[in-house]
Order: C-alpha cells, then sequence, then structure tokens
C-alpha cells in the first residue's frame, strides 16, 4: 500500500510538470515577443536597449489604421450574429426538447470540423463565382459568421446546460409573456454566458487570416497586414502588433473569467 | 389531443429558434463546400470555370509524384502531431480535472487563452524562438555551443509550432470530457484489486474516449489543412500539402485544381474522424443518449 501511495505522489508530481513546462512552452514565445516589441536590438536581446520605435513605426504603417477599422468591423458585425444565432439556438433546444435535438447540435458544431483553409476557399469560389462578389467585407463577414456560430454555441451550450428551465415554467405560470419571461427571468441570468459568446466569436473574427484572405482581396486587416511584411522577413514592428493585441486578448479573457465566476454563482440562483 | 398539440407547439418553438442559424451555416458553409465539389470536375481557362465533365483534376493529383509526397507528408505531419498532443494532454487535463479543485476553470482557460491571440501571431512568436536567429540557437552559439539543425526551418520546427497551435484543443476536449467523470469509479476498480493502470486503462479511458476522439478530429482536422506554420516555420523544403492547396488559389489561378485538393483534403479528414470514432465503444463509453444536467 506504501508503495501505491509512492507511485502516487510520483505520478502526481509528473503530472504537475508537465503542466508547468506546457504553460511555459505556450506563453514563453508570447512573453518574449512582448520583451523583443521593446528593446532595439531584436536578434539577441541581450543586454535590453530599451525603445519604443517599433510602436511608433507600427503607428506610422500606411495601412495600419484601415486594417485596424477593417478588423475591428469582422469582428463586430461577425459576433452579432453569430452571438444573436447561437443563443436563440441554445435556448431552443434546451428549452424545448425535440426529436432533432442531436442532429441540430451536430449541424451547430460541424463548422468546427472543417478547416478554415477550406472555409476560405470554399467561400472565395462560391462568391466569386455563383454570387458575383468577392473582395468584400461582407463575404469575409459571413464566412466567419459560419464559424463562429459554432464556437459561440458550444460557449453558451456548455453554460446553459446547468440552467433550470422551471424558472421559466414558474413565471409563466404567474402570468408572465413570453417576451417578459426572456427579459426579466432568463436573460438577467444567462447574460455572461452571452457576454462569453460574443467576446470568443469577436476575437476569433478580429484575429481571422485563412477565412478573411480569401474573402477579402486587397482589403486591409491587421492580421492580413501581418502576413504581408512578415513575407518581407521579421519586422520587429509586428512584435509591438502582436503585443497590442495579447494586450487586449488578454484583458477580455481575464474580464471573462471574472464574469464566469461571478454569472455561475449566480446560475439557478434568484434570490431576492 | 392535447398533449399531442402541446408537444406539436414545442417542437416549433425549438425549430423556429435554432432555424435561422441552422440555415446559415447550410447556405453559407455547406452550400459553398458544395460548390467545390462540383468544380473540381470543372476545367479552369484563363481565370473562368468551364463546365466540363472531366475526372481529371483527381487524376492530375493522383499521378503527380510531387502532389502525392505532400499529400502523404501532411499526412503523417498530422497523424505525429495529433498523436503526441494526445500522449502529453491525456496527464496535463487529468490533473486539472482530479486536483485542480477551485482553481480548474483558471488553469483551463490558461491553456486556452493563447488560442484566442490569432494563429499568424503565435507562429511569428515561434519564429523567434525557433529558427536560426532564434532565442534558441542564438542563445546556444552565445556560450559557445553548436547551433541545433534540427529546429532550424525544418518539419520538426513545423511539427511544434503546429503543437504549439492546436494542443490548447486537446488539453479542453479531454479535460471537458473528465469534469463528467466520476472519480469514485476508480477507487471503486482499485479497492476491487485493479491496479492503477489497469484501472485506468479499463475505466478511466473507455468512459473518456468520445472527449479524446474529439480532441483528435480537432487537432488533426487544422494540421491537415495548415499553410501559415510550414510557410514560417518549415523553411524552403517545408511545404505541405495546405501549401500547394492554397498555391492553387493564388497567381495560377487553377481553381478547378484546387477545388478537387479540397475535396481530398475534406474527405481524408472525414475519414480520419471516421475512423478514430468507429473505435468508439458506445456501452463502455457511458453514454446515455442524454446531456449533462438532464
Amino acid at each position: 500500500m506504501a508503495s501505491i501511495n509512492h507511485q502516487a505522489s510520483a505520478l502526481k508530481t509528473g503530472q504537475v510538470v508537465l503542466l508547468v513546462l506546457l504553460y511555459i512552452f505556450l506563453y514563453f514565445p508570447l512573453l518574449f515577443i512582448t520583451y523583443d516589441s521593446f528593446v532595439h536590438n531584436i536578434i539577441w536581446p541581450f543586454p535590453p536597449e530599451w525603445t519604443l520605435e517599433w510602436y511608433q513605426k507600427l503607428l506610422g504603417m500606411s495601412d495600419f489604421h484601415a486594417g485596424l477599422k477593417n478588423s475591428f468591423y469582422i469582428g463586430l458585425f461577425t459576433a452579432i450574429p453569430a452571438t444573436l444565432f447561437s443563443t436563440a439556438a441554445v435556448i431552443g433546444l434546451l428549452k424545448y426538447r425535440t426529436r432533432w435535438r442531436g442532429g441540430m447540435i451536430l449541424l451547430y458544431i460541424s463548422p468546427l470540423f472543417v478547416p478554415g483553409l477550406l472555409i476560405g476557399i470554399s467561400t472565395l469560389m462560391f462568391n466569386a463565382n455563383v454570387m458575383g462578389m468577392s473582395g468584400k467585407l461582407i463575404s469575409a463577414i459571413i464566412a466567419n459568421t459560419t464559424e463562429d456560430i459554432a464556437f459561440s454555441f458550444l460557449v453558451i451550450l456548455a453554460q446553459l446546460v446547468r440552467y433550470d428551465w422551471r424558472m421559466d415554467e414558474a413565471a409563466m405560470v404567474f402570468g408572465a409573456t413570453p417576451a417578459q419571461v426572456f427579459w426579466e427571468v432568463t436573460l438577467p441570468t444567462i447574460w455572461p454566458a452571452i457576454l462569453g459568446a460574443f467576446l470568443v466569436s469577436f476575437i476569433l473574427a478580429f484575429n481571422n487570416l485563412e477565412i478573411s484572405y480569401y474573402n477579402l482581396g486587397a482589403i486591409p486587416t491587421l492580421p492580413t497586414i501581418a502576413w504581408g511584411s512578415l513575407r518581407h522577413g521579421i519586422k520587429p514592428e509586428l512584435f509591438a502588433l502582436a503585443t497590442v493585441i495579447n494586450m487586449l486578448v488578454f484583458s477580455a479573457i481575464a474580464g471573462l473569467f471574472f464574469l464566469i465566476q461571478t454569472g455561475m454563482v449566480r446560475f439557478g440562483y434568484r434570490g431576492e | 389531443m392535447a398533449v399531442k398539440q402541446f408537444l406539436h407547439s414545442k417542437d416549433l418553438k425549438a425549430l423556429a429558434l435554432s432555424l435561422p442559424g441552422a440555415l446559415f451555416i447550410i447556405f453559407f458553409l455547406f452550400i459553398p463546400l458544395a460548390t467545390i465539389v462540383v468544380y473540381s470536375f470543372w476545367r479552369t481557362e484563363s481565370y473562368t470555370m468551364i463546365a466540363d465533365w472531366n475526372l481529371n483534376n483527381y487524376l492530375t493529383i493522383l499521378t503527380t509524384k510531387t502532389y502525392l509526397t505532400f499529400l502523404f507528408r501532411s499526412l503523417s505531419m498530422s497523424l505525429a502531431v495529433s498523436f503526441i498532443s494526445l500522449i502529453y494532454s491525456w496527464p496535463v487535463a487529468y490533473y486539472i480535472a482530479k486536483y485542480g479543485g477551485r482553481y480548474r476553470l483558471i488553469l483551463t482557460m490558461l491553456t486556452a487563452a493563447p488560442f484566442f491571440t490569432g494563429i499568424l501571431l503565435r507562429v511569428t512568436a515561434m519564429q523567434q524562438i525557433l529558427g536560426p536567429i532564434g532565442v534558441v540557437n542564438m542563445f546556444l552559439s552565445n556560450i559557445g555551443l553548436k547551433p541545433l539543425h534540427l529546429l532550424m526551418y525544418s518539419h520538426y520546427a513545423t511539427g511544434l509550432g503546429l503543437i504549439y497551435l492546436w494542443i490548447p484543443f486537446m488539453v479542453l476536449a479531454i479535460y471537458l470530457s473528465l469534469l463528467t467523470f466520476d472519480f469514485k469509479l476508480l477507487d471503486a476498480a482499485m479497492i476491487n484489486g485493479a491496479s492503477p493502470l489497469r484501472a485506468f486503462w479499463e475505466v478511466t479511458l473507455p468512459l473518456n474516449w468520445i472527449g479524446t476522439c474529439i480532441g483528435l478530429a480537432l487537432v488533426f482536422i487544422p494540421t491537415f489543412a495548415a499553410t501559415i506554420t510550414p510557410k514560417f516555420l518549415g523553411g524552403v523544403n517545408g511545404a505541405l500539402y495546405g501549401n500547394i492547396l492554397a498555391h492553387q488559389f493564388g497567381s495560377t489561378g487553377t481553381w478547378a485544381l484546387g477545388s478537387a485538393m479540397g475535396v481530398l483534403m475534406f474527405t481524408i479528414s472525414s475519414l480520419f474522424v471516421f475512423i478514430v470514432f468507429k473505435t468508439v465503444n458506445l456501452n463502455r463509453s457511458g453514454y446515455t443518449g442524454k446531456i449533462a444536467g438532464e
């Protein structure tokens, strides 16, 4: 028995080591380019010569502002329909049990199993040859929406399986209209999940390269600008861009974490 | 009768809420995918599609040695990357699910967070670590050692980059599966005399095999379609199948051939997913046909 305990604790230590190594593997490159974005000597940046020149160069890049604006539009106008579609679907499928539930859930998560490259080229071909519209912001937004419906569906589903629909029934019994039930019972409880899905879709569409690239033609977004300059060798301004985006993403995720933490406390509990 | 009507209206409500998004996915994802199936049997002439039904695109792919080499390379790369991610993610996800306690959520989100910073920027970051002027090799040469050629624009560098990109999916899929796993079952197995290894092999793994298969699919599919990672980490001879596919939609304008390559990519990915899910034994997977929480 003692040797089994000994084995178990050795196994546990091994797992901790693997977990820590995974975090180092995932974060060291991101932290290193953050550091790189602040130093003058990027090839061997020790000892550091601190500078902000890469940030100044980034701001001076000709299409940086247009790219930022377009990325923001793609993020926003993808996240809005993706969140609306998936919220409605999750509520419909969880609240009203039907025999199509399994099939519908499969349909909603199926875009996850289509790689971005294929979404990109197939929507390019479809838009260019069938719809007669290519190289437009709207084509990229539509293509990103199909993939991000799947992601936001999963985020909302993961949260709402814990939701107690009897709360809605109770409100109905006391004479609430379906609209009142939604606005006064369901929404106040599930909004963290919806906001989470919105943020996830926004971030994914904002940063997307493969789907957007094929649909945008010459319209710049932040990832396509980064792609363009990377092809001509490493440009330190990219480290500055990466740092800015990482900061935004990590603060959004920190906020999301906070919301889930507080939101979960409220799940299923409507104490007055 | 009243019950029947009630059921009917329930179906109707569920449909009314879930149909719009479903139609959106069908119209803007499935139909475009179907179009490239059609185009794969056409041909391209000076940047226009010509409806001249033939199998030449597929014959070209299957008889050109270069294309087959790329296909085989991508397949081995995806299998290796999925397998390594699987082996590595299991103990990590297991630890978080079993011992994470109230830090479970934050530990999991920390593994998932890098995914959201975008593929391109993560590959850029990886390029600063690997490669001839990456920090690893610069460090080695600064302390007077030989640089690691293995990490300089090679398939190993691409593989490491792809694991870097997609391992969060694997950890997440296994973790989510383990969340619904009752660890007391393990104690029961061990009290009845099973060794820890046997308990894992016969209880934990089969009961979490569906989640693991989802993880395998979520790593294999994007790896098989990788274009950016091999381009920036693989070097001159590092191109994979995704790169030659993407190339057909660039300046060459050979869309019909590219469509056929896309269809082949989709078919192979689906075949992989099909084979993996064939290994699921529903009787031993704990499948009840219900969603958790019901």
